[in-house]
């Protein structure tokens, strides 16, 4: 018994490390957002009262509703969209096997290392041709069949239990129902992981995004905040402020999400 | 509550149609323009556009917070695709970094010595825009570089402003011997990946990296190797304070930790930002090299300029717009002198009364005049296509060079990776 | 009869299932790399270029900065990607146990880092290693050392600070994968093993790396491909420097792209040098695949 004390101790005092060493910069990044430049830069960690300031500050220089809407936008439908269409192909190459699919999901790995660099100007091009510039389509099309979320469905399949789908083949479902009411519920906390995922790299997405969205109007609140840190003299506190309400989105998200990584799938293989 | 919704679903309404529609078009007569600083250049912009829409109604601007690497970014992407749209009328860009733009995408920029007569600005500022007999540049602000000085660290470490005064730079690594003896206060806070440091040195003898625009000039050239020089006396002597990027490069004088400021005039601003220190700062022209022909105490760091795009709709409407104001209006530059601290290279300029005015804050010293005299002595060099390969490869020797390494093989190494790069 | 109807149905299902996203992906992927295939052998500068043969490999052949960039991106490799993949296990593992009170809030805690924004951890990171730092500060009010370590100064100091800043920012973003995959693991297997005296570590070991081998193997695809593209700390926190020591292959494409004089065709080669090694990677770890699958 005193052994499992003394583990337990020593697995809270860790995390509680680690915990600790994770939420400091965050931390530092909320006290940020209520201090003046002048205070953020010479290293005050303690709150300020230049929160109000901050703020009045950045909403004169930023549309925040429409930026925050343009990014809701953005993430919400590059999100759903990724889902579906990724997860359908990770399970499509893991329970249909064959020789041909299986050399394209190797060809789809190596695609995943290419640097996005490289792509940028013929992709650049093909968006153009089609007249999609300055288009929230532009930034959402290319992002929808992503090879890492196939991927990941991909791996998370090989847990999905084949007594499963085999019994709902004898109880005479087609495949596509099979998917739909077998496979989605069963994988929830999978697709929960996924939606984190999916959402965070949505929502930051820069580089792309950069190049085709051009008026201010469309931009999205990742671009807004690079420009906030170009002047010659930022103002630390509108963009430490920026910042925080750019992560909340994400955080939420995870917040409720990761409830799913208890409720499991014990359930329903039983 | 209701408001925040109607506004936001007003708002997915737009994000929706934005879909359906092509590419906003502009509506005529309207001017794009990229810039990066609200408190600088794009405050500027503002002014000059406010000038020339009263008296040409029909003109109007936009004007957007675009960042440097941005501008990089999308210029050159939409450029090597062939695609305009989307590009602005006007853009400014940083002098060192024109050169890669102009000669890797002929055609791309007006030449505006066409219609607007080039003599009327600092030398050295049409030449860091001028390719193939053409000047591309209207020339915006300048870097003309100053010592910015703590006078009351220096008095009490026994220095008068008189001794600081058209010295040399070993001169002044005395000073900071004995500044850090008497007050523990480090001279030059110094970025390991920033060579603005060399940069200004060398450039005060007329010489640069390469030599014809695209020839390194590194292992032959003295006044290179002497600013290196110096760089490694002061860190071996403990007088370089190191920091690691911009915001800690100004922490270090905001904050009162180094004796001086070697910088281009830009920087008046951010050492104005603490106005607990008025009365402590002053100005003297940069430090000299000792042995180098040509020595000057004038040089550059940094500095841009507006470039208007061949492919803007309303070229006619841009090039009559820097024509009357950025080319010709003195008062406009007394403006933005006075509101922004912009130093322009419109030579005229300097005969405005904001030029001549004395600032209390650096203890009445006629800053302004002084920095637009050095200014049109800068020498001018030309910075031609390598320059930002050759910068890459003197910062991967920096701290090599900090830590005591041999210079002559440091030159081989940085002219090895230069001329690697250079292809 | 009824076989060859079943497998001619699992093959319509197969190609069904991955239709949208291949049709997807067939526009906004083949033909950008096709293009970026045949720029790789194109020389000149921005749109001035024509067909060079060659010449772009003689070129990467001399490249010695491609080779430090390599070397750096290699470093980094072999000494983050371990450490971070056992550190998000352990947390995933600690963080699953139903028991453990707080589970949400230190979940929640751990995953803070990939969600802080990059510019204002990347400036936190950079005045805590500067050398009055509170790193060093502390380090030196311990008595650890003497002097300050020029963490942001020195080429190897500043490869641990990156090696640092990656290992914080996505420890917790890669717990997450394990986290879900740790629900799939049927809690009856572990029931047994604990009734049959099985030690923690064993059951660790024995049970839970195994049932997790699929998404280690994926996380541990993602997190190589992640080093090999590694760019905003770098970027961000040293820019490459000091002395090309954290110079990076995606920051030199970067580099070749925007801020040198724009070579498309040389930095798109580059770009293939980055799948020339991940197809090696790949060759290599199917071979030792296929040695072990024989030996038992």
């Amino acid at each position: 018994m005193n052994s499992y004390v003394l583990k337990r101790g020593l697995t809270y005092a860790l995390l509680s490390f680690a915990a600790f060493l994770s939420v400091f910069p965050f931390f530092w990044m909320v006290v940020g957002a209520t201090n003046k430049s002048t205070d953020v830069v010479t290293g005050k960690l303690s709150p300020g009262d230049n929160l109000i300031t901050n703020f009045q500050n950045l909403a004169s220089q930023v549309d925040l509703v429409r930026i925050f809407g343009n990014s809701f936008f953005i993430a919400i439908v590059s999100t759903v969209l990724t889902l579906i269409v990724s997860s359908l192909a990770g399970y499509g190459f893991e329970i249909f096997r064959s020789r041909v699919r299986e050399r394209v999901f190797q060809l789809l790995l190596l695609f995943l290392s290419i640097p996005f660099a490289a792509l940028m100007v013929p992709l650049f091009v093909l968006i153009s041709r089609a007249q999609l510039n300055n288009t929230f389509a532009a930034v959402i099309l290319p992002t929808i069949a992503s090879i890492f979320i196939i991927f990941y469905f991909r791996q998370a399949t090989k847990a999905f239990p084949h007594e499963l789908r085999d019994a709902a083949r004898v109880d005479g479902l087609k495949e596509w129902q099979i998917f739909l009411f077998v496979y989605l519920p069963t994988m929830r906390s999978t697709y929960a992981a996924a939606t984190i995922i999916v959402f965070m790299g949505a929502w930051n997405n820069y580089l792309w995004p950069l190049i085709v969205l051009q008026t201010n109007e469309n931009k999205t609140i990742t671009l807004v905040i690079s420009t906030l840190t170009a002047a010659y003299t930022p103002d630390y506190g509108v963009i430490l402020l920026a910042t925080v309400l750019a992560t909340l989105p994400t955080l939420i998200i995870f917040f409720v999400l990761q409830r799913q990584f208890v409720a499991g799938m014990l359930g329903a293989v039983k | 509550m209701l408001r925040t919704s109607s506004r936001l679903s007003r708002s997915l309404a737009l994000a929706f149609a934005g879909i359906s529609l092509t590419s906003v078009s502009v509506a005529a007569g309207e001017l794009t323009i990229w810039c990066w600083d609200p408190n600088f250049n794009i405050a500027a912009m503002a002014d000059a556009t406010a000038r020339y829409t009263a008296a040409n109604p029909d003109t109007t601007f936009a004007i957007n917070n675009v960042t440097q690497d941005e501008i990089n970014q999308k210029l050159q992407t939409q450029l090597l695709a062939g695609v305009s749209d989307g590009l602005p009328d006007i853009v400014l860009i940083q002098d060192d970094n024109i050169q890669r733009f102009l000669q890797s995408f002929p055609g791309a920029f007006v030449p505006l010595s066409d219609s607007i007569d080039m003599t009327k600005f600092a030398d050295y500022k049409v030449a860091a825009a001028t390719y193939e007999g053409k000047s591309y540049s209207l020339p915006f602000d300048s870097g003309v570089t100053g010592l910015f000085y703590r006078a009351d660290y220096l008095e009490e470490a026994g220095y008068t402003p008189a001794d600081v005064q058209d010295i040399t730079w070993d001169r002044l690594i005395e000073i900071g011997k004995d500044v850090l003896d008497k007050t523990d206060k480090q001279l030059i806070g110094m970025d390991f990946n920033d060579d603005g440091q060399i940069i200004m040195m060398m450039q005060s003898t007329g010489s640069w990296y390469l030599t014809e625009g695209n020839e390194p000039n590194i292992l032959d050239n003295p006044a290179l190797r002497e600013s290196l020089e110096v760089f490694q006396e002061m860190s071996q002597a403990g007088l370089l304070k190191p920091v690691s990027d911009w915001t800690s490069y100004t922490g270090s004088f905001t904050s009162g930790d180094v004796a001086t400021v070697p910088q281009g005039v830009w920087i008046t601003g951010t050492i104005k930002s603490m106005p607990d220190q008025a009365g402590q700062w002053r100005v003297a022209p940069l430090p000299k090299l000792n042995d180098v022909e040509g020595a000057t105490h004038y040089s550059n760091n940094g500095g841009s300029s507006w470039y208007v795009l061949s492919s803007s709709q309303n070229q006619e409407e841009a090039i009559d717009f820097l024509k009357t104001v950025w080319a010709e209006d003195v008062d406009f530059y007394q403006g933005i002198l006075v509101n922004q601290g912009a130093v322009g290279s419109l030579l005229a300029a300097r005969e405005g009364d904001a030029y001549k005015a004395s600032d209390d804050f650096f203890s009445g010293e006629p800053v302004w005049q002084n920095f637009s005299d050095w200014l049109s002595q800068v020498p001018a060099v030309d910075y031609g296509t390598f320059t930002p390969e050759a910068r890459l490869a003197v910062r991967a020797q920096l701290p090599n060079i900090a830590n005591g390494g041999n210079i002559d093989d440091a030159l081989k190494a940085i002219d090895a990776q230069l001329r690697q790069q250079m292809q | 009869m009824a076989q060859a109807r079943l497998d001619r149905n699992e093959q319509i299902n197969g190609w069904a299932f991955i239709m949208p996203a291949m049709v997807l992906l067939g526009i906004f992927m083949i033909y950008p790399i096709l293009w970026s295939l045949w720029m790789s052998f194109q020389v000149g500068r921005g749109n001035a270029f024509s067909f060079g043969g060659l010449a772009n490999i003689q070129r990467l052949a001399n490249d010695a900065l491609l080779l430090q960039a390599l070397s750096n991106t290699i470093i980094f490799f072999i000494i983050q990607v371990p450490i971070m993949i056992v550190l998000a296990l352990l947390f995933a593992v600690a963080l699953n146990d139903a028991t453990l009170r707080l589970r949400g809030i230190f979940r929640t805690l751990l995953f803070l880092p990939c969600v802080t924004s990059l510019i204002a951890y990347s400036s936190l990171f950079k005045s805590m290693f500067s050398n009055d730092g509170v790193i060093n500060q502390a380090l030196m009010g311990l008595h650890i050392i003497d002097a300050p370590i020029p963490w942001l100064t020195d080429p190897f100091w500043a490869k641990i600070v990156i090696i640092s800043a990656i290992t914080w920012r996505w420890t917790g973003y890669n717990m997450i994968f394990y986290l879900a995959a740790l629900q799939n693991i049927d809690k009856s297997i572990y029931e047994a093993a604990r009734i049959d005296g099985i030690p923690a570590w064993a059951r660790f070991c024995k049970i839970t790396v195994p049932m997790l081998k699929p998404v280690i193997l994926f996380t541990t695809i993602l997190s190589t491909i992640g080093t090999l593209q590694l760019f905003d700390e770098v970027n961000n926190i040293t820019q490459g420097g000091p002395g090309n020591g954290t110079l990076t292959l995606s920051l030199y494409i970067y580099n070749l792209t925007f801020r040198m004089m724009p070579s498309f065709g040389y930095s798109a080669l580059v770009s293939w040098v980055i799948v020339l090694i991940v197809a090696v990677l790949s060759v290599i770890q199917f071979f030792i695949a296929r040695d072990r699958r024989r030996t038992t």
